[in-house]
């Protein structure tokens, strides 16, 4: 009695399909490669992940002045999960003008023919050399950075004074890394506690002169990759470091621990400011990550401008962005919500204006961009999953990073 | 159970329920008391039920006017708007479809009603994409259309009505029928004022069902504008991390989402009651 | 069922169009935002759409595939397989432990607000089943409060000098813990691998951090399976009752060999809804750490969206729901198998008869 209508209906449903298919499909486009403009003036749409109210009111007011002087109207959409957002956007018929994009995401949309690639048009601009890298996939540079952040090396500087720590005593590479967080460890404190995944260990691989990718390659079974890898083991075998989850009672992530006192130093970037307004108590200072057995390394975070393959108003879009990218505008930025500049210009204003940020502003010149290869952020998912679960005494870092290379590898082949 | 229960088998039978009421109500007093604490205070006692100090802030942000990227009064008046028209909507249809399933010869009607059944049997988890790819093919993707319009019937709530109509004796619209009114004006008039029971019952599954909708308004909106309270908190809470946990706030949210359902739930329990046996039928 | 109708023809013409008329909105919504998308679906499943394109047209970015996002699913070494293979694997767990728990907890709470002579009744009735009515993102937000490194539960644990985990970023599977309580880990025997995981790892039992939604589930389920449970019991009849109580029997005797054959039909509902339910498991992983740590939340409901919307392979994605669908339809076929092969299949006969009466 059931099987029949099941596949009737299944039947109907498919005619009237094959009929409704020959009068094209509504709302799905096909996207265009070369430059879409409208001509007068037109409504831009701009979908930003913002980080609070301060952002947000911040990007309004930019935006808003540049669309008075031009006669273009612009609207800010503050999305609250922009990846799944603009996933589901890119599908539709359309998407937002303009929109955040993270470094990480470039290769997966480029690929989907998402992105609009206009890195040519405002390639002068002075950006820092590795953020262009970052926003730069199969040879193209796609879309102008729009701020950046580094790691640096906070340390709290009461239990630094309390361990008889002097300022002769920031370290300067691993072994004097090593002394510090071994005298900082004292009963409940860990010396250093760090986040669980490639983005805070992954700067001991970058040390020690690794990284996941080299030429858009795979190169995680480099040496150096597993050398950092084990100096971070090295370092929980002495229990002078701890991943977030480790602590007790464990933290959400590395500054939660600085903060509730839990950890002396931890390794986090130019958010650790706004973080650290939840525990007001906390004096503390950054300095720059020390140096690895390869010299100088840390992680760069950051976010461009993208546009989209399927906006009309190719060429209003980037003249919004060339407003917004001048060192000017940035400071402004800077100002409202902390992000650092991606110009070698603004950075140096950065830098001049807030010296206690001077070690982000410093790592910048050196910094890694994340991996930004389409398909691997779901691989570095892996590996972080398998990285979180490391302990001074368990796990196989040379066995994550062979599987890493091996997923790697297929998907960047597939 | 034995007529004369012992009074050591009473205690115990009273303890056991005390503290499962307790289990089962006191994540929902918490979840008040933190709304009105301070971030540190939430942190530092999560089990006290006195917010020490008494603090607004998180109410002041969802009710105040400055909070552009948490627009909760907007999706405040989402959700409303369309809990409404999707549960008149719904008891309209629903009734109209179930009545005449039950009630009207026509020639398909049994293969309508199979087909309904079959229909029923497919599992939400598999209309994600497919709901995706049809509002984007109608090229209504993000709009109050595309999240109001597939929700105006649903296949629990016709069946429920066809049930109900099967159980009603026919005698009386039978009678209005000989009088020569239409069979509409018969349903309207006659069939629906009788159903009193079963359309109360539909109305409150249908609002609990679509102010609390979540996956539907998942994949086929993506604005702050269009967002629901139950969107708009679930992207709040699964937001970005490491900016501050902000408890207080995020359960205030979710109090709000909970307090119209709750309301209409205490208000008219007995036929909630009902509701989730006859819900039951509901794959 | 054929009544004679007073009016002949005229009012069967009448009866006729207006039935049309009746069911046709119902008709045309679900067969517009159900029945049609649900075939669109399957032919993407059938595709590589990557969601820049029109998907029904064909050329790069919605090339025809065949059947092969499906048998990627099983057969292609990679992370494709073994997320969904380990997505799977957190669904069984996850199964395993809520259908029994939810079942008997709500069970449990039916025999004790059915008790007779009991004061309060409604309002135990009513606080039980409250947190079934409240959206199940509301209810995960109060639990990932509760739950969190400095939250409720932890104070309590604390309090009673228990440890504090932190469930959310504990991917340790509570069968591994047990094991390597009594000195098991990782032995030889289980490292042959079935479907790309070994099966050290598909014996894992369910992780912390899905133990706290497995927890939330059956607490917010138990309300309304109690309420059926309940009508269940009301309907038993009162001389069951006596006879056994002038047999003597312990109130445990009488529960298993009268009142739970006596609630059969209900029992196969609740388990039933529960398999369905549980299968389809997304909204708690969406707020509750979707798919952290390490993978041991994942659902295949989750997956599946993820792989669609945040990875651009909504072919591959759409694939993993229908191979979920079928997972759901196979499932409870059997359970209806094996529940009617034990008891000379009466109850279920008669079951059937009041469904489609």
């Amino acid at each position: 009695m059931r099987r029949t209508p099941i596949l009737a209906v299944a039947l109907a449903a498919t005619s009237a399909l094959a009929l409704s298919a020959c009068g094209g499909g509504g709302g799905f486009s096909s996207n265009s490669a070369t430059q879409n403009s409208k001509s007068g003036p037109v409504k831009l749409t701009m979908m930003i992940g913002s980080s609070g109210d301060a952002e947000t009111a911040a990007v309004k007011e930019a935006t808003s002045a540049w669309a008075k002087k031009t006669g273009n109207t612009v609207e800010v959409i503050a999305a609250s999960d922009l990846g799944q957002q603009l996933g589901q956007a890119f599908a539709s018929s359309s998407p937002p003008d303009l929109f955040y994009t993270d470094a990480s995401k470039i290769g997966t949309y480029a690929k989907a023919g998402n992105l609009f690639a206009y890195g040519d048009q405002v390639k002068d601009a002075g950006f820092v050399d590795s953020l262009v890298q970052s926003f730069t996939y199969d040879g193209k540079f796609y879309c102008a950075p729009k701020d950046s952040s580094t790691l640096g090396l906070q340390i709290n500087t009461d239990l630094w004074k309390k361990a008889g720590l002097t300022d002769a005593d920031i370290p300067k590479d691993w072994a004097g890394l090593e002394t510090v967080a071994k005298k900082l460890t004292s009963g409940n404190v860990t010396g250093l506690v760090i986040g669980n995944d490639i983005n805070r260990s992954g700067a001991f691989m970058k040390q020690a002169g690794g990284w996941v990718v080299t030429d858009g390659k795979m190169s995680a079974d480099a040496a150096g990759n597993l050398q950092g890898l084990q100096e971070v083991q090295k370092m929980m075998k002495d229990g002078s470091l701890k991943f977030n989850t480790q602590t007790k009672p464990a933290a959400g992530w590395g500054g939660e621990a600085f903060g509730k006192g839990l950890a002396a130093m931890t390794i986090e970037g130019n958010w650790i400011a706004g973080g650290m307004k939840d525990f007001p108590n906390i004096k503390y200072k950054t300095v720059e990550l020390p140096a690895g057995p390869a010299g100088k390394g840390t992680l760069t975070f950051t976010n461009c401008w993208g546009i989209a393959a399927k906006s009309p108003n190719q060429a209003q879009a980037v003249e919004l962005v060339k407003s917004l990218i001048t060192p000017e505008q940035q400071m402004k930025f800077a100002d409202a919500f902390g992000v650092m500049p991606s110009t070698t210009e603004g950075l140096k204003q950065f830098g001049e204006k807030y010296p206690d940020s001077k070690a982000f502003v410093d790592g910048a010149a050196y910094g890694q961009g994340p991996v930004n290869l389409a398909g691997l952020d779901e691989v570095i998912g892996k590996f972080n999953s398998q990285l979180g679960t490391m302990t001074g005494t368990s796990g196989d870092p040379k066995a994550w990073l062979s599987d890493l290379q091996k997923n790697g590898t297929a998907a960047l082949a597939g | 159970m034995n007529r004369r229960v012992s009074p050591v088998k009473q205690v115990v039978l009273y303890v056991a329920l005390v503290l499962f009421a307790i289990l089962f109500i006191y994540p929902f007093f918490i979840q008040i008391a933190t709304s009105f604490k301070t971030d540190p205070d939430a942190a530092a006692h999560p089990l006290s039920l006195i917010p020490n100090p008494f603090d607004l802030h998180a109410w002041k942000q969802i009710f105040g006017q400055g909070s552009a990227s948490v627009p909760f009064l907007t999706w405040m008046k989402n959700s409303v708007v369309i809990a409404v028209v999707v549960t008149v909507a719904r008891v309209f249809l629903d009734s109209l479809a179930g009545y005449a399933l039950s009630r009207l010869r026509f020639r398909g009607r049994g293969f309508v009603f199979a087909a309904l059944l079959a229909v029923m049997s497919v599992p939400s988890v598999a209309l994600l994409i497919p709901k995706f790819l049809m509002v984007n093919y109608l090229g209504i993707y993000d709009t109050y259309t595309a999240m109001i319009l597939p929700l105006i019937v649903d296949g629990a709530g016709v069946f429920i009505m066809k049930q109900f109509f099967d159980s009603v004796p026919v005698s009386i619209e039978e009678a209005a029928r000989m009088d020569g009114a239409s069979i509409f004006r018969t349903f309207w008039s006659v069939v629906l004022p009788m159903a009193r029971p079963a359309l109360i019952t539909l109305t409150i599954l249908s609002f609990q069902g679509s102010w609390n909708e979540f996956t539907h308004f998942l994949v086929t909106t993506q604005s702050l504008e269009h967002k629901t309270l139950v969107t708009g908190l679930a992207s709040l809470v699964s937001g970005q991390l490491g900016t501050g946990t902000q408890y207080p706030l995020k359960l205030g949210a979710a109090l709000l989402t909970t307090i119209p359902v709750a309301v209409i739930f205490f208000a008219l329990q007995r036929y909630f009651i009902r509701g989730a046996n006859e819900g039951g039928v509901k794959g | 069922m054929r009544r004679t109708t007073p009016g002949g023809k005229g009012i069967r013409g009448r009866e006729g169009i207006a039935g049309w008329l009746f069911v046709s909105p119902m008709i045309i919504i679900l067969g517009l935002f159900l029945v049609i998308p649900v075939v669109m679906a399957l032919w993407v499943s059938l595709t590589n759409w990557n969601g820049s394109v029109n998907p029904f047209q064909g050329g790069p970015g919605a090339q025809f595939v065949g059947v092969r996002n499906y048998t990627d699913l099983f057969a292609k070494d990679g992370l494709t397989r073994s997320n969904f293979m380990q997505s799977i694997g957190n669904t069984f767990w996850y199964v395993l432990f809520v259908v029994p728990l939810q079942t008997a907890l709500a069970l449990g709470l039916a025999l004790l607000v059915n008790t007779k002579m009991l004061k309060a009744k409604g309002f135990f009735r009513t606080a039980f089943y409250f947190p079934s009515v409240t959206s199940s993102i509301a209810i995960s937000t109060v639990f990932l409060f509760l739950f969190s490194s400095t939250g409720a539960v932890n104070a309590l644990l604390g309090a009673i000098g228990l440890g504090q985990p932190n469930w959310f970023s504990d991917s340790r599977g509570l069968v591994h813990l047990l094991l390597g309580a009594v000195g098991v880990d990782n032995p030889s025997w289980a490292q042959g691998e079935v479907l790309g995981r070994t099966l050290w790892d598909w014996f894992s039992g369910p992780s912390v951090a899905l133990t706290v939604i497995i927890f939330l589930v059956v607490w917010t389920t138990s309300g309304t399976f109690m309420l059926m449970f309940i009508a269940a019991l009301q309907d038993l009849p009162v001389e069951v009752d006596e006879a056994a109580a002038l047999d003597g029997t312990s109130g445990w005797q009488k529960l298993r060999h009268v009142t739970i054959p006596m609630i059969r039909p209900t029992l196969f509902l609740v388990i039933t809804l529960g398999l369905i339910g549980t299968w389809q498991v997304f909204d708690q992983i969406y707020v509750m750490g979707k798919g952290n740590p390490d993978g041991t939340t994942l659902t295949p409901a989750y997956l599946s969206y993820q792989q669609s919307f945040g990875n651009f392979k909504y072919g591959s994605g759409a694939a993993m729901a229908f191979v979920v669908f079928a997972i759901i339809v196979v499932l409870t076929r059997i359970q209806r198998w094996a529940l009617s092969d034990k008891d000379e299949r009466r109850p279920l006969l008669r079951r059937r008869k009041a469904v489609t009466r």
